[in-house]
Protein backbone atom coordinates (compact mmCIF):
# COMPACT_ATOMS: atom_id res chain seq x y z
CA UNK A 1 0.00 0.00 0.00
CA UNK A 2 1.12 3.86 -0.68
CA UNK A 3 2.51 6.16 1.51
CA UNK A 4 0.25 8.98 2.57
CA UNK A 5 1.48 12.60 1.70
CA UNK A 6 2.09 12.78 5.45
CA UNK A 7 4.27 10.13 7.54
CA UNK A 8 2.45 10.86 10.28
CA UNK A 9 -0.87 9.60 8.62
CA UNK A 10 0.63 6.56 6.85
CA UNK A 11 -0.56 3.89 9.70
CA UNK A 12 -3.66 5.36 9.80
CA UNK A 13 -4.07 5.22 5.52
CA UNK A 14 -2.63 1.52 5.05
CA UNK A 15 -4.57 0.41 8.77
CA UNK A 16 -7.88 2.10 6.52
CA UNK A 17 -6.71 0.51 3.03
CA UNK A 18 -6.69 -3.26 4.17
CA UNK A 19 -9.93 -2.56 5.49
CA UNK A 20 -11.58 -0.91 2.55
CA UNK A 21 -9.70 -4.17 0.50
CA UNK A 22 -11.17 -6.79 2.20
CA UNK A 23 -14.66 -5.11 2.20
CA UNK A 24 -14.60 -3.66 -1.85
CA UNK A 25 -13.38 -7.59 -2.84
CA UNK A 26 -16.79 -8.03 -1.21
CA UNK A 27 -18.43 -6.03 -2.92
CA UNK A 28 -17.03 -6.54 -6.51
CA UNK A 29 -18.08 -9.81 -6.27
CA UNK A 30 -21.43 -10.34 -7.92
CA UNK A 31 -23.64 -11.24 -4.59
CA UNK A 32 -26.86 -10.44 -5.63
CA UNK A 33 -28.65 -11.98 -9.02
CA UNK A 34 -28.71 -10.17 -12.44
CA UNK A 35 -32.73 -11.33 -12.34
CA UNK A 36 -32.63 -9.18 -8.91
CA UNK A 37 -35.64 -6.23 -8.56
CA UNK A 38 -34.15 -2.49 -8.33
CA UNK A 39 -35.50 -2.90 -4.61
CA UNK A 40 -33.20 -5.65 -4.35
CA UNK A 41 -30.50 -4.07 -5.67
CA UNK A 42 -31.08 -0.65 -3.40
CA UNK A 43 -31.24 -2.78 -0.38
CA UNK A 44 -28.38 -4.89 -1.19
CA UNK A 45 -25.78 -2.18 -1.83
CA UNK A 46 -27.27 -0.11 1.26
CA UNK A 47 -26.25 -3.37 3.57
CA UNK A 48 -23.04 -2.91 1.79
CA UNK A 49 -22.60 0.39 2.49
CA UNK A 50 -23.77 0.06 6.00
CA UNK A 51 -21.25 -2.92 6.31
CA UNK A 52 -18.34 -0.49 5.10
CA UNK A 53 -19.52 2.39 7.86
CA UNK A 54 -19.71 -0.20 10.96
CA UNK A 55 -16.34 -1.95 9.71
CA UNK A 56 -14.24 0.93 7.81
CA UNK A 57 -15.40 4.12 9.62
CA UNK A 58 -14.16 4.98 13.04
CA UNK A 59 -10.55 4.75 11.21
CA UNK A 60 -11.64 6.17 7.89
CA UNK A 61 -12.82 9.35 10.11
CA UNK A 62 -9.29 8.95 12.02
CA UNK A 63 -7.32 8.73 8.63
CA UNK A 64 -9.01 11.53 7.53
CA UNK A 65 -8.57 13.94 10.48
CA UNK A 66 -5.20 13.59 10.08
CA UNK A 67 -5.10 13.67 6.43
CA UNK A 68 -6.82 17.25 6.83
CA UNK A 69 -4.47 18.27 9.17
CA UNK A 70 -1.38 17.61 6.81
CA UNK A 71 -2.93 18.95 3.76
CA UNK A 72 -3.62 22.28 5.55
CA UNK A 73 -0.10 22.26 7.08
CA UNK A 74 1.47 21.51 3.40
CA UNK A 75 -0.44 24.80 1.99
CA UNK A 76 -2.38 22.58 -0.71
CA UNK A 77 -5.78 22.82 0.64
CA UNK A 78 -6.55 25.21 -2.03
CA UNK A 79 -5.10 22.81 -4.77
CA UNK A 80 -7.58 20.21 -3.71
CA UNK A 81 -10.56 22.94 -3.04
CA UNK A 82 -9.87 23.67 -6.67
CA UNK A 83 -10.27 20.42 -7.66
CA UNK A 84 -13.21 19.67 -6.12
CA UNK A 85 -15.00 22.60 -7.82
CA UNK A 86 -13.55 21.72 -11.25
CA UNK A 87 -14.27 17.92 -10.58
CA UNK A 88 -17.73 17.16 -9.71
CA UNK A 89 -17.32 13.54 -8.83
CA UNK A 90 -21.09 13.03 -10.02
CA UNK A 91 -21.23 12.56 -13.72
CA UNK A 92 -23.44 10.37 -15.42
CA UNK A 93 -21.56 6.97 -16.34
CA UNK A 94 -21.00 6.08 -20.08
CA UNK A 95 -23.13 3.89 -21.74
CA UNK A 96 -23.08 -0.26 -20.39
CA UNK A 97 -22.16 -1.39 -23.48
CA UNK A 98 -19.49 0.91 -26.07
CA UNK A 99 -21.02 2.59 -28.35
CA UNK A 100 -19.12 3.04 -31.96
CA UNK A 101 -18.76 6.35 -31.91
CA UNK A 102 -17.15 7.29 -28.56
CA UNK A 103 -16.38 10.88 -28.97
CA UNK B 1 -3.86 20.00 -27.82
CA UNK B 2 -2.87 16.61 -28.36
CA UNK B 3 -5.47 13.41 -28.13
CA UNK B 4 -4.90 10.18 -27.91
CA UNK B 5 -7.35 7.34 -26.89
CA UNK B 6 -6.48 3.43 -27.05
CA UNK B 7 -7.86 0.08 -25.83
CA UNK B 8 -7.08 -2.67 -24.22
CA UNK B 9 -8.48 -6.05 -23.36
CA UNK B 10 -7.43 -8.47 -20.34
CA UNK B 11 -8.04 -12.37 -20.27
CA UNK B 12 -9.48 -11.71 -16.67
CA UNK B 13 -12.93 -11.02 -15.10
CA UNK B 14 -13.95 -7.44 -14.18
CA UNK B 15 -14.44 -8.09 -10.90
CA UNK B 16 -10.50 -9.00 -10.08
CA UNK B 17 -8.78 -6.17 -12.88
CA UNK B 18 -11.04 -3.63 -11.04
CA UNK B 19 -9.58 -4.56 -7.44
CA UNK B 20 -6.17 -4.83 -9.36
CA UNK B 21 -6.78 -1.07 -10.72
CA UNK B 22 -7.67 -0.26 -7.20
CA UNK B 23 -4.54 -2.01 -5.61
CA UNK B 24 -1.68 -0.82 -8.51
CA UNK B 25 -0.22 1.51 -6.00
CA UNK B 26 2.60 0.90 -5.29
CA UNK B 27 3.82 -1.92 -7.63
CA UNK B 28 7.57 -2.11 -9.42
CA UNK B 29 5.72 -0.34 -12.33
CA UNK B 30 5.06 2.91 -10.52
CA UNK B 31 8.60 3.71 -8.76
CA UNK B 32 7.32 7.33 -9.67
CA UNK B 33 4.03 7.22 -7.43
CA UNK B 34 5.11 8.96 -3.82
CA UNK B 35 2.15 9.48 -1.85
CA UNK B 36 -1.66 8.16 -2.99
CA UNK B 37 -4.14 9.06 0.11
CA UNK B 38 -7.95 9.11 -0.06
CA UNK B 39 -9.62 11.89 0.33
CA UNK B 40 -13.57 11.61 -0.06
CA UNK B 41 -15.31 8.08 -0.60
CA UNK B 42 -19.02 7.06 -0.78
CA UNK B 43 -21.24 4.93 -2.13
CA UNK B 44 -24.35 6.30 -3.79
CA UNK B 45 -27.75 4.64 -3.05
CA UNK B 46 -27.90 3.28 -6.55
CA UNK B 47 -24.49 1.45 -4.89
CA UNK B 48 -21.99 3.24 -7.14
CA UNK B 49 -18.60 3.71 -5.05
CA UNK B 50 -17.51 6.74 -6.04
CA UNK B 51 -13.75 7.50 -4.44
CA UNK B 52 -11.41 10.89 -5.08
CA UNK B 53 -7.63 10.38 -4.17
CA UNK B 54 -4.68 12.92 -4.03
CA UNK B 55 -2.07 11.29 -5.50
CA UNK B 56 1.82 13.00 -5.86
CA UNK B 57 3.88 11.74 -8.67
CA UNK B 58 7.78 12.57 -8.94
CA UNK B 59 8.28 13.66 -12.65
CA UNK B 60 11.54 14.87 -14.72
CA UNK B 61 11.60 18.16 -16.84
CA UNK B 62 12.97 17.32 -20.59
CA UNK B 63 16.79 18.60 -20.94
CA UNK B 64 15.82 21.16 -23.23
CA UNK B 65 13.25 22.86 -20.57
CA UNK B 66 14.29 26.40 -19.70
CA UNK B 67 15.89 26.34 -16.06
CA UNK B 68 14.71 27.52 -12.94
CA UNK B 69 10.48 27.34 -13.96
CA UNK B 70 9.92 24.58 -12.26
CA UNK B 71 11.44 24.25 -8.84
CA UNK B 72 10.42 20.74 -7.59
CA UNK B 73 9.66 18.10 -10.71
CA UNK B 74 6.40 16.93 -8.06
CA UNK B 75 3.08 16.99 -9.67
CA UNK B 76 -0.58 16.50 -7.38
CA UNK B 77 -2.74 14.55 -9.48
CA UNK B 78 -6.76 14.25 -8.57
CA UNK B 79 -8.04 10.89 -9.62
CA UNK B 80 -11.96 10.37 -10.13
CA UNK B 81 -13.33 7.23 -9.89
CA UNK B 82 -17.09 5.65 -10.13
CA UNK B 83 -17.21 2.06 -9.74
CA UNK B 84 -20.44 0.94 -10.83
CA UNK B 85 -21.27 -2.90 -10.10
CA UNK B 86 -24.15 -3.15 -11.31
CA UNK B 87 -23.17 -2.53 -15.19
CA UNK B 88 -19.99 -3.67 -14.46
CA UNK B 89 -17.86 -0.57 -15.15
CA UNK B 90 -15.06 1.28 -13.78
CA UNK B 91 -14.54 4.92 -14.79
CA UNK B 92 -11.72 7.46 -13.23
CA UNK B 93 -10.44 10.56 -14.47
CA UNK B 94 -7.32 12.02 -13.72
CA UNK B 95 -5.70 15.19 -13.98
CA UNK B 96 -2.71 17.10 -12.33
CA UNK B 97 -3.43 19.83 -10.17
CA UNK B 98 -0.34 22.23 -10.49
CA UNK B 99 2.25 23.08 -13.12
CA UNK B 100 -0.76 23.15 -15.15
CA UNK B 101 -0.21 26.17 -17.47
CA UNK B 102 2.95 24.32 -18.51
CA UNK B 103 1.05 20.95 -19.19
CA UNK B 104 -2.45 19.58 -18.11
CA UNK B 105 -2.76 16.10 -19.14
CA UNK B 106 -6.18 14.72 -18.37
CA UNK B 107 -6.99 11.22 -18.51
CA UNK B 108 -10.32 9.02 -18.37
CA UNK B 109 -10.24 5.47 -18.24
CA UNK B 110 -13.26 2.58 -18.79
CA UNK B 111 -13.11 -1.02 -17.47
CA UNK B 112 -16.16 -2.93 -18.92
CA UNK B 113 -16.98 -6.18 -18.73
CA UNK B 114 -17.64 -8.23 -21.78
CA UNK B 115 -19.87 -10.50 -22.48
CA UNK B 116 -17.27 -13.43 -22.61
CA UNK B 117 -15.73 -12.49 -18.95
CA UNK B 118 -13.29 -10.09 -20.21
CA UNK B 119 -12.17 -6.54 -19.18
CA UNK B 120 -12.13 -3.82 -21.63
CA UNK B 121 -9.65 -1.31 -20.73
CA UNK B 122 -10.30 2.21 -22.95
CA UNK B 123 -8.11 5.29 -21.86
CA UNK B 124 -8.17 8.88 -23.63
CA UNK B 125 -5.83 11.85 -22.84
CA UNK B 126 -5.78 15.34 -23.68
CA UNK B 127 -2.98 16.98 -23.18
CA UNK B 128 -2.99 20.19 -23.17
CA UNK B 129 0.57 23.58 -23.10
CA UNK B 130 -0.31 26.97 -22.04
CA UNK B 131 3.14 27.69 -22.04
CA UNK B 132 4.05 29.43 -24.85
CA UNK B 133 7.83 30.71 -25.89
CA UNK B 134 7.13 28.46 -29.04
CA UNK B 135 7.48 25.49 -26.59
CA UNK B 136 3.94 24.48 -26.51
CA UNK B 137 3.90 22.01 -29.59
CA UNK B 138 7.33 21.00 -28.59
CA UNK B 139 6.05 20.17 -24.55
CA UNK B 140 2.38 18.46 -25.76
CA UNK B 141 4.62 16.00 -28.36
CA UNK B 142 7.07 14.95 -25.63
CA UNK B 143 3.47 14.83 -22.81
CA UNK B 144 1.81 12.56 -25.83
CA UNK B 145 5.19 10.38 -25.88
CA UNK B 146 5.28 10.11 -21.92
CA UNK B 147 1.64 9.47 -21.47
CA UNK B 148 2.25 6.19 -23.66
CA UNK B 149 4.82 4.75 -22.38
CA UNK B 150 3.72 5.77 -18.98
CA UNK B 151 0.45 3.74 -20.12
CA UNK B 152 2.26 0.79 -21.00
CA UNK B 153 3.78 0.64 -17.83
CA UNK B 154 0.72 1.23 -16.03
CA UNK B 155 -0.84 -1.63 -17.35
CA UNK B 156 2.39 -4.24 -16.83
CA UNK B 157 1.48 -3.08 -13.25
CA UNK B 158 -1.99 -4.01 -13.11
CA UNK B 159 -1.06 -6.98 -15.07
CA UNK B 160 1.23 -8.23 -12.46
CA UNK B 161 -1.37 -7.62 -9.11
CA UNK B 162 -3.91 -8.94 -11.47
CA UNK B 163 -1.58 -11.70 -11.73
CA UNK B 164 -0.73 -12.06 -8.07
CA UNK B 165 -4.47 -12.07 -7.21
CA UNK B 166 -5.25 -14.54 -9.34
CA UNK B 167 -2.79 -16.72 -8.07
CA UNK B 168 -3.66 -16.03 -4.36
CA UNK B 169 -7.07 -17.62 -5.09
CA UNK B 170 -5.85 -20.68 -6.78
CA UNK B 171 -3.63 -21.92 -4.70
CA UNK B 172 -4.09 -25.65 -5.99
CA UNK B 173 -3.50 -24.27 -9.30
CA UNK B 174 -0.03 -22.77 -8.42
CA UNK B 175 1.75 -25.37 -10.26
CA UNK B 176 3.96 -22.20 -11.92
CA UNK B 177 5.81 -22.17 -8.25
CA UNK B 178 8.76 -20.84 -9.51
CA UNK B 179 7.07 -17.60 -11.28
CA UNK B 180 5.02 -17.35 -7.59
CA UNK B 181 8.43 -16.82 -5.94
CA UNK B 182 9.78 -14.78 -8.18
CA UNK B 183 6.93 -12.56 -7.60
CA UNK B 184 7.05 -12.65 -3.94
CA UNK B 185 10.93 -12.66 -3.34
CA UNK B 186 12.25 -10.15 -5.40
CA UNK B 187 12.91 -7.21 -3.05
CA UNK B 188 9.51 -5.42 -3.12
CA UNK B 189 8.30 -2.17 -4.67
CA UNK B 190 11.03 -0.63 -4.89
CA UNK B 191 10.41 2.39 -5.48
CA UNK B 192 13.79 4.25 -6.56
CA UNK B 193 14.49 1.50 -9.53
CA UNK B 194 12.79 2.40 -12.60
CA UNK B 195 12.33 -1.27 -13.28
CA UNK B 196 11.33 -4.42 -11.38
CA UNK B 197 14.45 -5.32 -9.75
CA UNK B 198 15.54 -8.97 -11.23
CA UNK B 199 15.71 -11.81 -8.36
CA UNK B 200 18.78 -14.57 -8.76
CA UNK B 201 16.86 -17.43 -9.87
CA UNK B 202 17.98 -20.75 -9.18
CA UNK B 203 19.76 -19.34 -5.39
CA UNK B 204 18.26 -19.98 -2.24
CA UNK B 205 15.65 -16.76 -2.79
CA UNK B 206 13.57 -18.89 -4.85
CA UNK B 207 12.97 -21.30 -1.69
CA UNK B 208 11.08 -19.76 1.08
CA UNK B 209 7.91 -19.51 -0.58
CA UNK B 210 5.21 -17.38 1.90
CA UNK B 211 2.50 -19.53 2.35
CA UNK B 212 0.18 -17.42 3.56
CA UNK B 213 -3.16 -18.61 4.19
CA UNK B 214 -5.56 -16.16 2.20
CA UNK B 215 -5.33 -13.82 -0.13
CA UNK B 216 -4.68 -10.43 1.84
CA UNK B 217 -2.15 -11.67 3.80
CA UNK B 218 -0.57 -12.92 0.67
CA UNK B 219 -0.75 -9.88 -0.90
CA UNK B 220 0.15 -7.42 2.19
CA UNK B 221 2.87 -10.00 2.20
CA UNK B 222 3.57 -8.26 -1.01
CA UNK B 223 2.49 -4.52 -1.06
CA UNK B 224 4.24 -4.31 2.07
CA UNK B 225 7.30 -5.91 2.45
CA UNK B 226 8.89 -5.92 5.78
CA UNK B 227 12.33 -4.27 4.75
CA UNK B 228 10.93 -1.13 3.88
CA UNK B 229 13.84 1.71 3.31
CA UNK B 230 11.62 4.34 4.09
Amino acid sequence: MADSLSPECTPLKQEYDSCFNVWFEGYLSPAISPSATDAQRTAHYQRKAKEFEDKCGKVYKEYQACLQSAVKQKGIEPLLQQAREEHPLREPLPPATPSSKDS
Amino acid sequence: MKFFAQSFSYDDPWSIVTLAFFLRYPNPYASHVISCDVVSRSVTPSGSLLTRRLILKRGAMPRWFPRGIVSRAETWVIEESEVDPVGRTVRCKTSNLDHVKIMQVEETVTFRSTPEGKTLQHTEARILSGFGWGLTKRIEAHGLNKFKANLQRSREGVSLIVQLLRQSRMPMALGNAEETAILFTSPGPTRREPTPAEPKIGTDDTHGIPRAQNSWSRLKAWLRPPSRTE
